[in-house]
């Protein structure tokens, strides 16, 4: 594991702002993860350095009105709804 | 936490704002969906505004020369080039779990607004706005219906995507009355530029900061506090104020409650506080995330934008302060009179359409104080009369031409006007307020009786010749169309009584 790889403090921080619950074993793996995860992102150290696109800048539309999506369809996915709005737990 | 000195009566109010208004388009700022209210929860809503995967943004033209119109009222910079970026955190409002927003190159920078408080000239600094899209809206239902002790969320994404400009003031103002001046004149350049509608719920929301420093940290100028001594004191961020009254009550409550704390020798704590309007106190909120836990990075699916070039291009009409002035020079009135004909642009513009083709205070007088008087008194607001101003001018036409009364014009007609939707001249028609021939002609005996004392008193002492030459009067007054055997009569009945 190298010297930046990641404590389990930050891990438990990480996951207090993903509002994620985590047992004291599996902040130990969790930080493990973490640390093989970072690793393969060092792979992209290999990659050749290519020319990037031309730059893109101020791609906008006009502001005219395109058809939404129906109530019904829109809340398809949604494990429990109530009177067509998406419902979940008490999140104060 | 340092706890801080007491001192009694050498305490002074510093406050900032983070000022947020929705823009008045058609859609919304990152997709196509219809910003217009709706009854029904997740009508106006899209792949994007949801989050759903592999949907892409593409911003809003409308909404950007909306912020261009803002910067350009504001007397902002639009730099070269402003981008967006994701702000992170975890809440059911924001279905993607991130923002979009701008971070450290925002679309206006340094600004500032001219307020007048109770005739004191002040300039407050706007250190920057920027463009983000409005999360959605959560009801929590159950336990009381209380944020903490609710049992369950229902989610409405139909505001989430609204165009938002997040405008954010230098720490300049020493007063929550200067405050509340301050939002009602932003409202109403909003207003003039056609961005805002202020009618619209939920449309303005502001955040506040609010310290108490020792006066002598303030350099000689008023307007200059020492950055260290501000630094210093703890403040508070009062949350959930949505207009200017809340604003002003909120801060005055806030204000209070902080040099009560400090007299007694408590310290201030820094925390985040909810203002509950209904019970008009601020409570404490558990505190969310420090600034770097929302992990800010680019918005790499928005290229940049540079539109420093749009601001010489879209014009900006006659902003409100400007306008009172012109008002006051050009037509001659009172602070007050020009103050109430530039509150909104509607009204400013029908007085000059008024005061185009009649007396200018005649025009003011009927606007301000008759039209105005009586919507107010109708709790209606001038949008209401669209289509019907042209009634109003000709009510106005009617006075100034003499054919009714001001007070019934005042009294009858534009009170049935308001009230039945009928037009002036059936009014007048009905009511029979039509001023007739013989109100001219006994207007005119009454002046020739007042203009001529000698032939009167000739009259009186028996010379009856004298009323042949009050006859001829009235005849010339009324250019020859009075019977003058009728005239003869009306002279004596008048001369007797
Ligand atoms: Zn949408």
């Amino acid at each position: 594991m190298s010297d930046d790889a990641v404590s389990p403090e930050e891990v438990r921080h990480v996951a207090e702002l993903a509002r994620v619950g985590l047992e004291d074993d599996e902040v130990d793996q969790f930080t493990r993860q973490f640390a093989d995860i970072l690793e393969y992102f060092e792979t992209l150290d290999e990659v050749p350095e290519v020319d990037r696109e031309a730059d893109l800048v101020n791609v906008m539309r006009p502001d005219e009105e395109r058809d939404s999506l129906d109530s019904e369809e829109a809340l398809r996915n949604a494990p429990e709804t109530e009177d067509g709005y998406f419902k979940g737990p008490n999140v104060s | 936490m340092t706890a801080q000195t007491v001192q009694q009566g050498d305490l002074v109010t510093v406050i900032g704002l983070e000022v947020h208004v929705q823009l008045e388009t058609d859609t919304k700022i990152f997709c196509g969906c219809s910003t217009e209210p709706t009854d029904e929860p997740n009508e106006n809503v899209c792949p994007v505004c949801l989050g759903l995967p592999g949907a892409l943004p593409v911003l809003n033209e409308g909404a950007v020369e909306a912020a261009v119109k803002i910067g350009k009222a504001i007397d902002a910079d639009i730099p070269e080039e402003t981008r967006f970026h994701r702000k992170n955190y975890y809440y059911p409002d924001l279905p993607k779990n991130f923002q979009i927003t701008q971070y450290d190159e925002p679309i206006c920078a340094d600004g500032e607004l001219e307020i007048s408080v109770e005739g004191d000239r002040r300039t407050v600094a706007i250190e920057r706005a920027h463009l983000e899209e409005d999360p959605g809206s959560l009801q929590h239902v159950g336990g009381g219906g209380g944020i903490d002790t609710a049992e369950y969320t229902l989610v409405d994404y139909n505001r989430a995507g609204t165009p938002l400009m997040e405008i954010v003031t230098a720490p300049d103002f020493r007063s929550p009355d200067e405050v509340r001046a301050f939002l009602a004149e932003l409202e109403e350049v909003l207003e003039y530029l056609g961005v805002f509608d202020a009618e619209r719920d939920g449309s303005l929301r502001i955040d506040a900061n609010l310290s108490i420093i020792p006066e002598e940290e303030i350099d000689g100028d008023a307007e200059e506090i020492d950055g260290d001594a501000l630094e210093a004191a703890n403040r508070t961020e009062v949350k959930n104020i949505s207009s200017h009254k809340g604003a002003q009550k909120a801060l005055a409550y806030e204000e209070t409650r902080q040099k009560n704390a400090i007299q007694r020798g408590r310290a201030v704590e820094q925390e985040t506080r909810h203002w509950d309007e209904s019970r008009g106190i601020t409570v404490s909120m558990r505190s969310k995330e420090e600034e770097k836990d929302y992990r800010y990075f680019e918005e790499a699916d928005l290229p940049p934008l540079q539109v420093s070039g749009w601001k010489a291009e879209i014009a900006i009409p006659e902003l409100p302060r400007a306008r009172r002035r012109r008002f006051q020079e050009e037509y001659g009135l009172s602070e007050e009179a020009a103050s109430k004909l530039t509150s909104t642009k509607q009204v400013a513009d029908f007085y000059e359409d008024v005061a185009g083709e009649f007396d200018p205070d005649l025009a003011a007088t009927w606007v301000a104080d008759n039209l105005l008087g009586e919507l107010n008194y109708r709790d209606m607001e001038i949008t209401e009369m669209e289509g019907r101003l042209e009634e109003v001018t000709r009510l106005v036409e009617l006075v100034a031409e003499d054919e009714i009364t001001a007070k019934n014009a005042r009294e009858t007609v534009l009170r049935s006007m308001l009230d039945d939707g009928a037009s002036p001249d059936e009014i007048v028609e009905e009511e029979g307020l039509g001023k007739t021939d013989e109100d001219e002609v006994q207007q005119a005996v009454v002046e020739a009786i007042d203009e001529n004392p000698g032939a009167v008193e000739d009259y009186e002492s028996g010379d009856d010749g004298a009323i042949n030459f009050l006859v001829g009067q009235v005849m010339q007054k009324t250019g020859g169309s009075a019977d003058p055997g009728d005239v003869n009569q009306l002279l004596r009945a008048e001369l007797e009584g």
